[in-house]
């Protein structure tokens, strides 16, 4: 259970303080996916690093399962982020002189998984997401650009966190691998019972979420 | 995988660049290690010859060198008290004496020839006797066209004997036909060979060496020194010294020392220590900049990377050691490789430094100057140098330089262990900067330059 209360981000620029969050409340059950669209600079982005811890607020709460994160130390921001989040990239973001399998054993790494474990899990995840064993050694640079999404969301996915956050996932991907894309990210909430919010532009995801928000200079509203 | 792993692993994700910084590096290690080497080795050059030849002060008789001149013996109540002066650390004393063949039945072992007719017809080459309170410290080598003589058969005696025995030059003995437990007339006594010694010429192989009091109560000189060798402690105390025992024995002797000679022919190597030392400096410091520039430009280059393992979860330790893990591989390879290159090229560059500071002594040995009379029986050795005022026509002393140029360099563990913690900090140098950069990245940034 993902809870935000009047949340506040403010960056100070050469040109000024510019406001990114503004005073942002909101929650999500397990098993949601929560779509928050808006268009570019309207503080989306900013908004995904306050809920991964990436970015601390200046005020506000984050709470997930009645647990305050909001005021943790950087060893905390690092341990929540290796254990209860998974972040999707739009550029993937897999390190490119790893193989698919070793990129997804990543995270467990940092979660202090053993070496035995981590295969096996990231070859379960993998295969879940559809990569077969055949894919799996090959570096990012070798598979399409789709099936690097697949490997990032099972990046996400393998440390089993409550919580998924995507960053525009299916922005440089074409028309019916967005859709495989969205897909895994819909039984990722749904199987799973894991909370997924994505930030994005594409309408097919806005739509095919739970819940729709939409976010304009830095204020969110939920829309029907 | 862990970080160490991906450290290693990323050191070769562009094989030029791996291939250029680690060719650099190497150059700049072997350079390192090459001034490693050669300062080392110049360095236990230098302490050898200050041990050995730097640290002496020769006294003898006013006016008296070797055989030739004139002069008043000295005396053991004016020599002795030398040894508690300040800085002396060893007191030799000496009466040389040459035995005709009225006072001695044996004969010299090497024939007059021209040389020897030179001085008068009818010449027959003298035995020199050499009465000594310390036996085995080149008494007739190193000042004799030798090196220290060296017992090769039977023993020697103790300083303090006044027994009739001696110790034979290998040319003399043979000469004689005499072996351990012969015995030979000397001053019409009998006198019984303990033991034979070596001392690598046939000049200085043609000596008796006896104990000091033995020969001053057969010679029926006793109490009375032909030359006293004094060694001081350290290299800067010998000319104070020197000015110290002249004052002592003001008008009745010459006292001389190695000092001056000694400081001449140590500066080229003295240069070559400061060069190497800079050298070597400055060849650590650029490797180190090399390693800090290279990884500098690799930590930029990753920024992205950094800032998604941040924000899955990486902790930032994680981070720093995977790019320390790679500072240091690049660092081993160009260790290796230029610590090969190194060693085998220290020893020419060592020659080189050294050729290169000017040294253009000729040959070892006594060089007759231009217009120079013929000698007598002075001779001339490595490290000795002839009593200053020493007229023109005489011998000077040449060939010291050429020794010291001869460096021998060699690897040892001190060696290593300095050029390893010259790898070490090459890699810390290195390696700092990716430290620091890695700190800096922030996560939020991956994620709004999406």
């Amino acid at each position: 259970m993902l809870i935000i209360t009047s949340l506040n981000k403010t960056f100070k620029t050469p040109a000024g303080d510019v406001t990114a969050v503004r005073d942002v409340s909101f929650s999500t059950k397990p098993g949601e996916m929560v779509a928050i669209v808006g268009a570019s600079g309207s503080g989306k982005s900013t908004l995904l690093s306050l809920l991964g811890l990436l970015e601390s607020p200046d005020n506000g709460s984050i709470k997930v399962d009645d647990v305050e994160l909001a005021g943790l130390d950087a060893k905390g921001r690092t341990a929540y982020r290796a254990r209860k989040v998974g972040f999707v990239f739009q550029q993937f973001n897999l390190i490119p002189n790893l193989s698919a399998l070793e990129n997804v054993m990543l995270p467990l790494e940092f979660a202090g998984w053993s070496v035995s474990e981590r295969k096996t899990r990231a070859r379960e995840v993998l295969s879940t997401v559809g990569l077969g064993d055949d894919k799996v050694l090959r570096r990012p640079a070798k598979l399409s650009g789709g099936e690097q999404q697949r490997v990032a969301i099972a990046r996400a996915l393998v440390t089993n966190p409550g919580l998924i956050l995507a960053d525009e996932p299916t922005g440089n991907l074409d028309r019916k691998t967005g859709e495989r894309i969205i897909a895994l990210l819909r039984d990722a909430a749904e199987q799973e019972k894991r909370t997924v919010v994505v930030v994005t532009h594409d309408e097919k995801i806005a739509t095919a979420a739970d819940r729709r928000l939409e976010i304009e200079d830095g204020v969110l509203r939920e829309i029907a | 995988m862990g970080s160490l792993q991906r450290g290693v692993r990323n050191t070769f994700r562009n094989t030029i660049r791996a291939v250029a910084v680690v060719v650099i590096l190497a150059v700049a290690i072997a350079v390192s290690i090459s001034m490693l080497i050669a300062r080392d080795a110049v360095s236990a050059k230098i302490a050898s010859v200050r041990a050995t030849t730097g640290t002496t002060i020769t006294v003898s008789p006013k006016g008296f060198f070797g055989f030739q001149g004139s002069g008043t013996p000295l005396t053991a109540s004016e020599v002795t008290p030398l040894l508690s002066l300040p800085h002396v650390t060893a007191l030799q004393e000496t009466l040389s004496q040459r035995l005709s063949s009225t006072d001695t039945s044996l004969n010299a072992s090497t024939p007059s020839g021209d040389l020897g007719q030179q001085f008068g017809g009818g010449f027959t080459p003298p035995v020199r006797v050499v009465g000594t309170n310390s036996p085995g410290t080149a008494l007739v080598g190193g000042a004799f066209g030798g090196s220290t003589e060296k017992i090769v058969k039977g023993a020697s005696f103790a300083s303090t004997s006044d027994a009739d025995v001696a110790i034979l030059g290998t040319d003399l003995a043979r000469a004689n036909n005499l072996v351990v437990g012969s015995t030979f007339t000397a001053w019409a006594t009998h006198v019984t060979v303990i033991g034979i010694y070596s001392a690598g010429s046939s000049f200085a192989n043609n000596n008796v060496i006896m104990p000091l009091s033995t020969v001053q109560r057969l010679a029926h000189q006793a109490g009375q020194l032909t030359g006293a060798t004094l060694t001081v402690d350290t290299l800067s105390h010998v000319a104070a010294t020197t000015t110290l025992v002249s004052h002592k024995l003001g008008s009745t002797a010459d006292v001389t020392s190695t000092v001056q000679t000694t400081q001449t022919a140590l500066a080229p190597l003295d240069s070559v220590q400061t060069i190497s030392t800079y050298t070597l400096f400055g060849a650590v410091a650029g490797a180190g900049i090399i390693l800090l520039l290279s990884m500098l430009m690799i930590v930029r280059e990753r920024r992205r990377e950094i800032g998604v393992l941040k924000a899955i979860g990486a902790p930032t330790g994680s981070i720093i050691r995977q790019f320390i893990a790679e500072s240091t591989t690049f660092t081993v390879l160009g260790s290796v490789v230029g610590a090969g290159v190194g060693i085998v090229m220290s020893s020419p560059i060592a020659s080189a430094l050294v050729s290169a500071t000017g040294d253009t002594s000729p040959a070892g040995g006594f060089i007759r100057p231009p217009g120079g009379s013929p000698g007598g029986f002075t001779g001339g050795g490595n490290g000795f140098t002839p009593p200053s005022g020493m007229p023109t026509g005489s011998f000077r002393f040449g060939g010291f330089g050429r020794t010291l140029t001869q460096l021998h360099t060699s690897v040892g563990w001190g060696t290593l262990s300095a050029a390893f913690a010259i790898a070490i900090l090459v890699a810390v140098i290195g390696a700092s900067v990716a430290v620091a950069s890695v700190v800096r990245v922030r996560p939020a940034e991956v994620l709004r330059s999406e």
